[in-house]
């Protein structure tokens, strides 16, 4: 079955990042200057301006931060997944970021809930990061 | 900085069909609306000398949606000229610009303009507006309800303040012909039982998609006097852009960029918030109506659920907001319904919903006025009187 949803879109810039995530790992730019965590991607530091920086390894624990519902479908696609859940995932690391919260029940989501990260390999092109409530913090 | 208080004024306002206009592009709305309002400050052709455009969201990238195009199709040369984005804050930003234009004598008149065939054309309106479109982000709905849920959480924002919002937008709508929502009332009970869309958002917390246009022009106060309206002075102006993208941002519960911006306005304008007779707030959903005016001191965060009551907001109330029923029951032009607004009822021509006797609030004066962008990423307030 082919998949219908739309796709991240990927581009010159944030194309190391959708390259990790096919290989099972969440990596963000770490400024190499003064040690900030950026995302999503960019050419520099927001803090500093440098322009050097690795790629690094994020343990993919991280709590909610904020979330939202959606009840209505806008792209056909989504028509069976109505409600599903989107949420700011506050990583461990520093950094939040936007993902689906998958596997529960959706009022079972509060924010401050630990979650855990798993990649949901949706073509064999891409994988999506997206997280599941967790067991402790 | 040199203070602009009252250097510049609104001299026109240009309106066009609006609502569901099919069979019309996004450029014949900016240039209708262009001309009601070149037309309605009385002006020659050959009297308008600079052009700001809010080109189409759909039409971003498209070479054909250029101010050099508006230009040409108006039969202007201009010698100030400019596409303008600061997203949802444009309109705001757009008066401020051309304001210092006419000021530093870049332009004598400015006219500045959006339209958009955002209902009937290939909107963009449901695209992923910071990226997201991966995980079903779809619109700016995304962005917003996650502020909101975060608003809920830190200081007891939702549906019992945001209701208050779009009843009164409602009942303002009910007075105002052009509106989209004019022949329908919306009770509290109604509130509630619109459908979630994307929780905590109900359908009602969420402004519409239009299609039409709006224009206004700017010149100086010395100018202005000509003309053949009655001038609006921009007393107060600010502006402030934190930019920072949702999952980033910190102000996702407030304060937005309306304390900054406002407090900057305030001060150019030598008024207060007691001085504020009516606001036009940039209404995408509830939630931004009740971060701006919490931005703007007249609560405090948490304490809008007791201050924005429907009857204090609506006709005859002691503190009218979106007196037109705003972007979520008149129309969305992008703020452009805002500003226009304000100046329509500053000049006394806003008809069965006009501030003052006709409607039970005080007469204006002076009206506030904001503009907002992105996910609560750009921000720009006015302070106009007449
Ligand atoms: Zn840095």
């Amino acid at each position: 079955m082919s998949y219908e949803k739309p796709l991240p879109i990927i581009d010159e810039d944030n194309a190391p990042y959708w390259e990790y995530a096919r290989e099972h790992q969440l990596r963000m730019q770490k400024c190499a200057g003064c040690g900030h965590i950026r995302f999503p991607v960019s050419l520099v530091c927001p803090r500093c301006h440098s322009l050097e920086t690795e790629w690094t390894k994020l343990s993919g624990k991280g709590k909610v931060y904020s979330y939202v519902i959606y009840h209505q479908a806008y792209h056909p696609a989504y028509k069976d997944d109505i409600p599903y859940a989107v949420a700011i995932i506050q990583l461990k690391e520093g950094p939040r970021m936007e993902s689906n919260i998958t596997d529960c029940h959706m009022e079972d989501i509060e924010i401050g809930m630990p979650v855990e990260l798993y990649f949901d390999d949706v073509t064999g092109d891409v994988s999506l990061p997206k997280f599941r409530l967790g067991e402790g913090g | 900085m040199e203070s602009m208080k009252d250097k510049a004024a609104i001299v026109g306002v240009g309106y066009t069909p609006q609502g569901k206009v099919p069979g019309r592009s996004s450029m014949s709305f900016h240039i209708e609306a262009a001309r009601n309002a070149i037309e309605d400050a009385g002006l020659k052709i050959g009297q308008v000398d600079g052009l700001l455009m809010q080109p189409p969201m759909a039409a971003i990238g498209d070479p054909m949606v250029a101010p050099a195009y508006l230009a040409q199709k108006l039969g202007l040369r201009v010698r100030f000229m400019a596409a303008h984005d600061v997203w949802g804050a444009s309109a705001g930003c757009m008066a401020q610009h051309a304001a210092w234009a006419v000021v530093h004598e870049l332009a004598d008149y400015v006219v500045c303009t959006y339209g958009e065939n955002a209902l009937s054309g290939t909107s963009e309106y449901g695209a992923a507006l910071n990226g997201g479109i991966e995980y079903g982000m779809f619109g700016a709905v995304a962005g917003y309800a996650l502020a909101a849920r975060r608003g809920i959480y830190e200081f007891g924002a939702g549906p019992e303040t945001w209701k208050e919002i779009a009843v009164a937008a409602r009942k303002w709508a009910n007075l105002n012909p052009a509106a989209r929502y004019h022949d329908r009332p919306m009770s509290y009970e109604d509130y509630y039982n619109s459908r979630l869309i994307v929780d905590p958002f109900r359908l009602f917390d969420i402004c519409l998609i239009s299609d039409g246009g709006r224009a206004f022009i700017v010149t100086t106060a010395e100018r202005a006097r000509d003309c053949k309206k009655k001038p609006v002075y921009i007393m107060g102006m600010g502006q402030d852009h934190s930019a920072t993208n949702a999952p980033q941002a910190t102000h996702l519960a407030g304060p937005i960029g309306a304390k900054v911006s406002g407090e900057e306005a305030y001060k150019m304008a030598g008024v207060t918030r007691k001085d504020i007779d009516a606001c036009e707030i940039y209404d995408c959903f509830t939630y931004t109506v009740e971060l701006t005016l919490a931005g703007y001191g007249f609560f405090a965060p948490g304490e809008g659920k007791d201050f924005l009551k429907a009857e204090r907001l609506a006709p005859g109330g002691d503190f009218p907001v979106n007196t037109s029923g705003g972007q979520l029951s008149e129309a969305y032009f992008q703020g452009f319904t805002a500003l226009t607004e304000a100046i329509v009822q500053l000049r006394g021509e806003a008809g069965k919903r006009q501030l003052g006797a006709v409607t039970k609030t005080r007469e204006p004066e002076i009206i506030m006025v904001s503009h907002n962008g992105g996910v609560l990423q750009t921000h720009s307030t006015l302070i106009l009187r007449r």
